[in-house]
């Protein structure tokens, strides 16, 4: 055996026997890592979860990565995050290499509807438990932990037609066309204007969740219906929050009612001040950490709810002061 | 006007109408999208909307006189919408109340962008790498320093003077003439200065440019650089416009520019084109965005519509050239 690995290496460049050496070296590693994973031995390691998140660069999706941390510390489990950037198919190979890694649990904060659904697919074939946080795939998962967007859309223009007695024009701007929370948080509006025949959607458009694009569009709304407007609901903060900024430019926020959803800082503070109507509170904090519990329930397994709906809160200038800490 | 000679040959009014198309062609073009707006919502043409309008397109204006410089000499920049975020969430986190004169913000912004502008201007040139690759690098480079400067989270709570930059002076918003200065003297740069006049000979024939005694090298990273440094002063203007530095802001906003230079007469492949067909295709731009949203278009149509115009807008172009 050693003559002829002897051999078999002197036949090849230094460089070659060097890689090969490593190759085994690292082969070798994997192999006794995978061999202190057996169960038994588990108990002492911490539990690993892998993390694929739609987009880090948005503040709702950090707040939830911030408790699920935070969570996942007082737990003692292990997190590993991965960030998909908005692209669904760096989403699936990010579950794939958890499932290659194999992970104990994952969570997944999924793109989109459809496209994220092979992530979900391939963790259930590899027998790994699937979490999604926030949004949801066609395929369902192990559990599910999020809030009704419908809800949240639907406490907004409850908002908006109590402000106004149920009578009035409305405006709404709309996500990014075609992504979950758009689709649900128009028909929850819908639903309500339904029911308030005295409520009259003058228009609607996507402002694609920009506060820069929702700025230009409430500025050109302002010239194309003037004093028709009474209210506005914005599907997300950052666009309520350029609704806001235009109209205070065009000094017409006194006249309109400006509502939005998921209760970001930022929009905290224009509540206090009085300059944003109202907000919806959107837990990320319960979503975050909550998802983590589950995890770890079914990865230990301990009973487990398959779906956790988190509730939504209407935050006007009355009851900021709870959220602002 | 003197009448056409009655004898004139059907070709030769067909090549002074052809003279006459690609010397005003586009203006042409934006007076007949602006009078179908005009007469289908009355709204369109008051002072207060054209003002509007104005706003809207500054940024993508700034932007594409940028691209312009780059476009001629034959390149092009990618990076331009994630520097913007860079460099507007570098200025915010130097713009908090209290914390520096407004004017620090502004130049450590421009800075920052004129600084991204000289890596890709510099990699393209010594690394000879194509420009299009470089500065999809320093697009996702910058993307990610933008999220690592304000830890993925918007920069808020800015001075009351960094937000009136988003604001207006003696009636008139401060980006347009931020925009308007921008492009006088670019403008005159370009069309009446020697080094202006490098920038041509470059995009034309980069050899023959080289074989006469250019430092093509340096010209081009120049051009690089001034797209940076307006990139950088769009990314601040874009700040104080909606109150914070956006790490996610800007995305995509090179392809507006770009196309907007394009729609204006500037080409793909360098030496051709100017500052005043940028403008009008930013303008024509900004005009078709604002006229759909007082039509109330549905925001699908508006994609479809907006796509059209551009195509369609840069066919004509060449028609006419052809």
């Amino acid at each position: 055996m050693l003559e002829f690995r002897s051999r078999f290496f002197s036949g090849m460049p230094q460089c070659f026997r060097y890689l090969l050496v490593l190759a085994l070296a690292i082969f070798c590693g994997c192999d006794q890592k995978a061999a202190t994973r057996q169960p038994g031995a588990g108990e002492s390691k911490p539990l690993v979860i892998g993390v694929s998140l739609m987009n880090l660069a948005s503040e709702f999706i950090a707040m939830i990565n911030q408790s699920m941390e935070a969570e996942a510390k007082q737990l003692g489990v292990k997190l590993i995050v991965n960030d998909a950037q908005r692209s669904p198919e760096r989403q699936v190979q990010q579950v794939e290499s958890f499932i290659a890694q194999k992970v104990d649990a994952i969570i997944l904060n999924p793109c989109e509807v459809e496209a994220s659904s092979p992530a979900v697919t391939k963790a259930l074939a590899a027998r790994i438990p699937i979490i999604n946080v926030n949004s949801e795939t066609r395929v369902p998962p192990t559990a599910f932990v999020g809030s009704r967007d419908e809800e949240s859309a639907r406490l907004a223009m409850d908002y908006i037609a109590r402000r106004l007695e149920g009578k009035g024009n409305v405006l709404m701007m709309q996500g990014f066309l075609g992504q979950a929370a758009q689709i649900k948080r128009d028909q929850g509006a819908r639903e309500v204007l339904k029911t308030q025949p005295g409520l009259k959607l003058l228009a609607d458009q996507s402002a694609e969740w920009d506060r820069a694009k929702a700025i230009s569009l409430m500025e050109n709304w302002i010239q194309a219906h003037g004093n028709n407007i009474n209210a506005v609901f914005a599907q997300n903060d950052e666009m309520g929050l350029g609704a806001v900024l235009a109209l205070e430019q065009a000094r017409r926020k006194d006249k309109v009612v400006v509502v939005s959803v998921d209760a970001i800082s930022d929009a905290l503070q224009a509540v206090k001040a009085g300059r944003l109507d109202a907000t919806v509170f959107q837990d990320a904090k319960g979503q975050g950490s909550t998802a983590v519990q589950t995890a770890v329930k079914i990865v230990r397994g301990q009973p487990w709810q398959t779906q956790v709906f988190i509730p939504f809160q209407l935050i006007t200038k009355e009851n900021v002061g709870e959220h602002l800490k | 006007m003197p009448p056409a000679p009655a004898h004139s040959t059907p070709a030769k009014s067909t090549r002074a109408w052809n003279h006459w198309f690609a010397r005003f062609g586009l203006a042409f073009a934006l007076l007949v999208v602006g009078a179908t707006l005009a007469l289908l919502q009355p709204q369109f043409l008051t002072a207060a909307n054209l003002l509007n309008v104005a706003r809207q397109i500054s940024i993508n204006g700034i932007l594409a006189v940028g691209v312009t410089y780059v476009l001629l000499t034959g390149g092009v920049d990618l990076s331009l919408g994630s520097l913007v975020a860079l460099t507007g969430v570098v200025a915010a986190t130097f713009a908090h109340p209290g914390d520096w004169p407004v004017i620090v913000p502004i130049t450590v912004g421009v800075l920052c962008g004129a600084a991204c502008g000289a890596v890709n201007g510099l990699v393209i040139t010594q690394g000879r790498i194509a420009p299009f690759i470089v500065t999809l690098g320093m697009m996702t480079a910058a993307r990610g320093l933008a999220l690592v400067v304000s830890h993925g989270r918007p920069v808020s709570n800015l001075s009351e003077p960094f937000v009136a930059l988003g604001g207006n002076v003696a009636g008139f918003p401060v980006q347009i003439l931020v925009l308007l200065a921008i492009a006088g003297v670019s403008g005159l740069f370009l069309a009446n200065t020697r080094p202006g006049r490098y920038l041509y000979a470059v995009g034309g024939n980069e050899e023959a440019s080289r074989a006469a005694g250019l430092n093509v090298p340096a010209i081009k990273t120049f051009a690089y650089t001034v797209s940076g440094a307006l990139a950088g002063l769009a990314g601040v203007l874009l700040a104080a416009r909606i109150t914070t530095g956006q790490p996610n802001a800007g995305v995509a906003y090179e392809l507006d520019a770009i196309a907007a230079a394009v729609i204006g007469g500037t080409s793909l492949s360098g030496g051709v084109g100017g500052i005043a067909g940028t403008l009008l295709g930013a303008l024509l731009m900004g005009v078709i965005n604002n006229g759909l949203d007082l039509l109330n278009v549905s925001s699908y149509y508006q994609q479809i519509i907006k796509g059209v115009i551009i195509i369609g807008a840069v066919w004509l172009d060449r028609r006419q050239r052809n």
